[in-house]
């Protein structure tokens, strides 16, 4: 360690507040315009996001590639009484998601200038939401992590309903509520681990290091019910988020029908924080249901893939068809994050870099041609290249990055995700391929009506090239998409240390659980008759099927498994898995299911490889590792 | 022959706010007909001296008065919601009062005496003092209601409070009856060691705390004995209905938790889950009828229903930390919806004109600052984090998990999302829809803006700092 | 034996006319009814040797509030309120309802009978001391004095807010 000057050190500990309240304090001075002054206003946001930039481009200059641990962390009582801490940190997986918001906030804020309806506002919402962005990004409490993920709502809401299109307020408010029914079971989920940990180690707090690491080294171990609830909430409001796939109806409604800078912020920064969730919470906190889940989660991610991807490839409207190609594409980030894999969780989290630049990209460029024309829909257009070819250029670098052209950032991170993926499942990893070259036809095809051919419509024969504030917009974007597109190491190697520590941590989580089975089910005993879940379950394990449940497991059939898995190391690893499965679900499942559940262990102990092929596949790369 | 132990300063807030109630009545006759908003002025100043007053009372802690009267952490903190109430409140109707040329200063008087009532309601020891506060706060209640003699909905919500509210009275007299029956006094610590000391039969002391349940249950408005409410709600003039829909409901889980926690915790089996139910059918019924209101009176209705389901559910935790939410929770929504209150009284015109959602329309570009204020409330009613609303949701579901009242806070939360549509609707209409009004003859005289300040800075004070005013409720829970 | 006999016969007056005052068309009638309730129930008093109660109760409900009464009926048009129809469409729930609010109540009672001991009817030292008005002033002026004094606060409401709802309007309110 080297000693660095004084002022240096107060910065070093405040920056993320700063980099955090800028742009809210900006807000708060745009207050004070007259709203008169559209012009200064419009200046004044700029400066108050680039000054935001330049401050977390201190976080990326200050940032230790070699330490997996939260640096630049701040830590201030708050609610003493409660355990709540204002308390901030930031590591290689966050690092770069508050560089992409403070860089696309900018780039969103020179995209405005069609606003003129209430700029004051429109600005003071923008700043706020990208405070609440990076809020979330940055924040290491549970409280504070769910203030900014709730409060950013607020102005995204207000951007889509105010400043929106034709149908906004349906889709503002299908946006809010839509994330609100995820995130409110988060903060139930939130509160019932603060109760579960305080009583566990006698401190109560919401500080997320300290949750972590007491779940990770063992000083406190949830039961596998209580981890599946706890992880089906948190699940629930992140997947919401993504959003994976059969919860992605929001979105294409809430991007269709936010301002442009709206939409890019949406597709850039909001929609990662759901990924980013389930790096930093589901996967350290609740390893087991992870990978439990993993097969099912990684099933949607593909659903997700291919269906964005084929209703993108039908959209009319180019907004939409950008939208769709967003589930397509983070269904490939999530992919990657239930790889469990190095190179799937970077390429994951490369592939939030790439997915924020190049799609906000394209809704800058969409914007662009929307703010001239005034429709969106392909058939409109037609021939614009021989109109606007700067643009015509700068959309095709864009379109190449989208759909993951070698040499462009696209390429770094699906080839990643497939590379992570293809070790654990070959399948999975060729049907998500196989979406990469949809993306291609989807992508390619709207290129060619909207830019090739001859101008068709009088109405695009007079359309302006590229302005220079538009020029100014797209540039640093190309710039990034060349820079990770080749350089991808600078971009790689912050991330590699935290990655690893999350990964083994992680595993690590996983093989005590196959390996402690046997103390799970007396501990679950215990746990069952002490449940912290409440009354409504207290009450079940009176009932004849909980007491149907029990006798299994001191049953001749429930030793055979026991014993019969402890053979082989290979197969006993799916088998782990699997039964571990059965067992959580017999703590949770209705009573109707309770014949079935009984029923397959039997086949298990029999024949132990009629495991079925997902679990199995998942044990067997285990094991050879 | 002893004579009780007569001591002022326990009593000097109750006091003080009859005495300056009898003094507004007195001195009207003397004040010109312009001036008679003073009066206003001096009521104010009344609920000012009897919160300076608390001091002495704190200080006076125990149990006075034959045991009648009992002065503890508990009480100083709701009678300080209780002012705050009839401070806010007075506030919000001298500018009513003379837009409807209802300027009757007796209308104050009346809101002074409701505040004593339920002043006598949260210190009372004793069943029959809680019958007398409670009964004083309705009777008050009842006038106020049909303030507007002239017009016929007021009438209405006059007479169907005072109906519904003699019955509740009725309710709550037999059970105090059947309990000094079963256990010979009706002070609330005799019960409570009788019920612990002899063989009571249990089901005589349950019928009389189910009783007692009913009736205060019909006072704070919760399902299934909310019926009455919209109507009573809509009719009323609309800073009474503010009042309405925080003061007697404070005052009515007050005596709740008093009641039940210090009285009958020993049958906690039999009302528990009572209350769990009553909880859930009320988050659910409120928050779901008022997605359909036209009328924001009626809207905010519904909603205080459902809000009492929130603080029926740290009732249901059974535990001081639930006690410690609910006193949060009561100061932090009483603020909050004080303040919706007075902002529907700035936009409403003479006889309830302009009280529909969709009249909002386009407030936010006429008026950007009443708009923002009143989103303030609105985005606290539904419990956006960094207000009031949040810090004491957050607080009430936290003591819910801790008694593991697990599912009473998931359908809360739920149901807390389904209310985010109905208040960020008002927002839509101010926000998001063209202006069919100018809102040029909105007024905005000086109390109103008082008012508005109050209850804005509160509900953002509680919501960042919530601290130190949590330390002071969970000091009050212990005691 | 005798105390019992005397406090059903009340109670049966009580409740019997109790029913016949709201189910009467003609007000006298109901008001007549009314009286007989409110003499029924000074009776009960009487049983339980709560002769003050019982006097009080004839005086302030009979002589005061039941003349008024009477006083009211004759001031306004007996004749139309004898023909105008009494609302009442939903008796029939009404009456399941407080039919199991009784048998609930009911049941309350029965099965907690053995905790409802009364105090010994009489005391004797209360009688010697010269019945029981004065025990009841004892009681109002030094464990009850507080109550006392607020039940004065919630006559006084009850006036102002009688007042307030009947004064004349102003213009403006008309």
């Amino acid at each position: 360690m080297f000693s660095r000057p004084k002022h240096m050190e107060f910065v070093g500990s405040n920056i993320l507040t700063i980099v955090t309240f800028t742009p809210a304090a900006g807000a708060l001075l745009i207050l004070f315009y007259n709203r008169a002054h559209a012009r200064s206003i419009r200046t004044f946001a700029l400066i108050i996001t680039l000054l935001a930039f330049v401050f977390s481009l201190y976080l990326v200059a200050r940032f230790d590639s070699s330490n997996p641990d939260f640096q630049f962390g701040v830590r201030v009582p708050w609610m003493p009484s409660l355990g709540i801490d204002y308390s901030m940190g930031v590591d290689g997986i966050s690092l770069f998601l508050i560089l992409l918001t403070t860089l696309l906030t900018p780039l969103a804020i020179l995209a405005s200038s069609s606003i003129n309806d209430r700029l004051r506002e429109y600005f003071i919402f923008m700043l706020l939401l990208e405070s609440g962005m990076i809020g979330v990004f940055a924040s290491l409490d549970f409280f504070l992590f769910y203030v900014f993920w709730e409060v950013m709502l607020i102005p995204m809401y207000f951007l889509i309903g105010v400043w929106g299109g034709e149908r906004r307020i349906y889709a503002a408010m299908k946006f809010v509520l839509y994330t609100m029914i995820g995130s409110v079971l988060m903060l139930v989920a939130i509160i019932a681990l603060y109760f579960i940990h305080g009583n566990a180690t006698g401190t109560f707090t919401f500080s997320y290091p300290q949750i972590q690491s007491a779940l990770a080294s063992g000083r406190l171990v949830l039961s596998p019910a209580i981890e599946l609830w706890l992880f089906v909430a948190f699940f629930l409001a992140f997947a919401i988020k993504v959003p994976l796939f059969p919860f992605h109806t929001w979105l294409p409604d809430a991007h269709v029908e936010a301002p442009t800078a709206g939409s890019v912020l949406l597709a850039g920064v909001l929609l990662k924080m759901g990924t980013y969730g389930l790096v930093r919470f589901s996967l350290p906190l609740f390893p087991h249901i992870s990978h439990l889940f993993a097969p099912l989660i990684s099933m949607l991610a593909v659903v997700g893939i291919i269906y964005g991807a084929l209703v993108a490839m039908v959209q009319p409207d180019m907004k939409k068809l950008v939208a769709y190609s967003s589930v397509s594409h983070l269904g490939f980030i999530v992919l990657g994050i239930f790889s469990f894999t190095i190179q799937g969780l970077e390429g994951a989290i490369y592939q939030m870099l790439n997915h924020g630049i190049s799609t906000g990209a394209l809704f800058l460029l969409v914007g662009v041609i929307y703010d001239r024309r005034h429709t969106r829909l392909i058939e409109e257009f037609g021939g614009l290249a021989n109109r606007m070819p700067v643009y015509a250029t700068f959309f095709l670098i864009v379109t190449l990055s989208s759909i993951g052209l070698p040499g462009l950032n696209g390429f770094v991170g699906e080839f990643l995700v497939l590379l992570g993926t293809f070790g654990v499942n070959h399948i999975r990893a060729a049907v998500a391929a196989l979406g990469v070259i949809l993306s291609a036809v989807y992508m390619l095809w709207m290129y060619q009506r909207v830019m090739w051919g001859r101008v068709e419509n009088d109405r695009n024969a007079s359309l302006a090239d590229l302005a220079g504030r538009e020029r100014a917009m797209l540039v640093p974007i190309l710039i990034m998409i060349f820079w990770m597109g080749m350089y991808s190491s600078y971009f790689l190697r912050p991330m590699d240390a935290s990655v690893m520590k999350l990964l083994n941590q992680t595993q690590a989580g996983r093989v005590e659980y196959a390996r402690d089975l046997n103390t799970f089910l007396s501990a679950q005993r215990r746990a069952r008759s002490a449940s912290p879940i409440g009354r409504s379950l207290k009450t079940r394990s009176a009932s004849p099927i909980g007491r149907s449940l029990k006798t299994r497991s001191a049953s001749p059939i429930g030793r055979s498994l026991k014993s019969g898995c402890a053979g082989s190391q290979q197969a006993g690893g799916a088998d782990e898995v699997v039964r571990s499965a059965l067992h959580v679900f017999a703590e949770l499942t209705t009573p109707a299911l309770q014949p079935f559940l009984r029923l397959r262990p039997i086949g298990l102990a029999l024949r132990p490889a009629v495991a079925p092929p997902l679990l199995c596949e998942e044990g067997n790369v285990l094991a050879s590792k | 022959m002893n004579l009780a132990t007569i001591n002022i300063a326990a009593i000097l807030p109750t006091l003080v706010l009859s005495v300056v109630g009898i003094v507004v009545m007195v001195a009207e006759p003397f004040v010109g007909e312009q001036k008679k908003s003073n009066l206003g002025w001096l009521a104010f100043a009344g609920t000012l001296a009897a919160m300076l007053s608390l001091v002495p009372m704190a200080n006076n802690r125990g149990q006075w008065y034959s045991n009648l009267w009992i002065v503890d952490d508990y009480d100083v903190f709701l009678d300080f919601i209780f002012l705050l109430i009839a401070a806010i409140t007075i506030l919000t109707s001298m500018d009513f009062l003379r837009r409807e040329e209802l300027n009757h200063p007796e209308f104050y008087s009346l809101l002074l005496f409701a505040t004593a009532g339920m002043l006598m309601m949260a210190a009372s020891n004793e069943l029959v003092m809680v019958f007398l506060g409670l009964e004083i706060l309705s009777i008050a209640t009842y006038v106020m209601a049909g303030f507007r003699r002239a017009d016929l909905k007021s009438n209405e919500s006059a007479l169907k409070y005072f109906l519904l509210g003699s019955f509740s009275s009725a309710f709550f007299l037999y059970g105090i009856a059947l309990i000094f029956g079963a256990t010979g006094s009706t002070n609330l610590l005799a019960i409570a060691d009788a019920l612990r000391s002899s063989k009571i039969q249990i089901s005589l002391v349950s019928l009389s705390a189910a009783l007692i349940l009913i009736a205060l249950c019909f006072k704070v408005a919760v399902a299934p004995f909310h019926v009455w409410t919209p109507d009573v709600y809509e009719g009323a003039p609309t800073p009474v209905t503010g009042f309405m829909s925080v003061g007697p409901k404070a005052a009515g889980f007050a005596v709740l938790f008093r009641v039940f926690l210090t009285a009958f915790p020993s049958i906690e089996d039999r009302w528990g889950s009572a209350i769990w139910m009553v909880a859930a059918l009320t988050m659910i019924l409120g928050n779901v009828i008022a997605v359909v209101q036209p009328n924001i009176k009626r809207m905010l209705a519904y909603s205080s229903i459902a809000h009492a389901g929130y603080v029926a559910v740290a009732f249901a935790a059974t535990s001081d930390r639930g006690v410690s939410a609910a006193l949060f929770y009561l100061l932090a929504y009483s603020l909050m919806n004080l303040g919706a209150f007075a902002m529907v009284t700035i936009i409403s015109r003479k006889e309830d004109k302009l009280v529909n959602v969709t009249d909002y329309a386009g407030l936010g570009s006429k008026r950007p600052g009443l708009a923002a204020v009143l989103s303030l409330f609105m985005l606290s009613l539904a419990g956006v984090p960094g207000t009031a609303g949040f810090a004491g949701k957050f607080f009430i579901f936290r003591a819910a998990l801790e008694s593991r009242l697990v599912w009473l806070a998931i359908i809360g939360v739920v149901t807390t999302v389904i209310s985010f549509y109905y208040y960020l609707s008002v927002i839509v209409q101010m926000y998001m829809r063209e202006p069919h009004d100018e809102f040029s003859d909105v007024r905005l005289c000086g109390s109103l803006k008082f008012a508005l300040v109050i209850s804005a800075a509160g509900t953002l004070y509680l919501g960042l700092l919530p601290t130190r005013v949590l330390d002071w409720t969970t000091t009050a829970a212990l005691r | 034996m005798l105390e019992l006999i005397l406090f059903y016969t009340f109670g049966a007056i009580a409740v019997i006319s109790g029913i016949l005052v709201i189910t009467r068309h003609n007000v006298v009638h109901s008001a007549a009814f009314l009286g007989a309730t409110l003499f029924a129930v000074a009776g009960i008093f009487l049983t339980l040797h709560a002769e003050f109660v019982a006097g009080v109760q004839v005086i302030v409900y009979v002589g005061g509030i039941l003349v008024l009464f009477v006083f009211v009926i004759m001031l306004i048009a007996v004749e139309r309120s004898v023909h105008e129809r009494q609302y009442n469409k939903q008796w029939t729930i009404a009456l399941i309802t407080s039919a199991i609010l009784i048998v609930e109540i009911a049941y309350g009672l029965y099965r907690g009978r053995d905790s409802l001991v009364l105090p010994a009817v009489v005391p004797p030292a209360a009688a010697a001391a010269g019945g029981n008005s004065e025990q009841v002033g004892t009681a109002l002026y030094t464990s009850y004095l507080l109550p006392f004094e607020i039940a004065s606060i919630l006559l006084l409401v009850a006036i102002v807010g009688a007042v307030v709802l009947s004064k004349k309007r102003t213009p403006a309110e008309e």
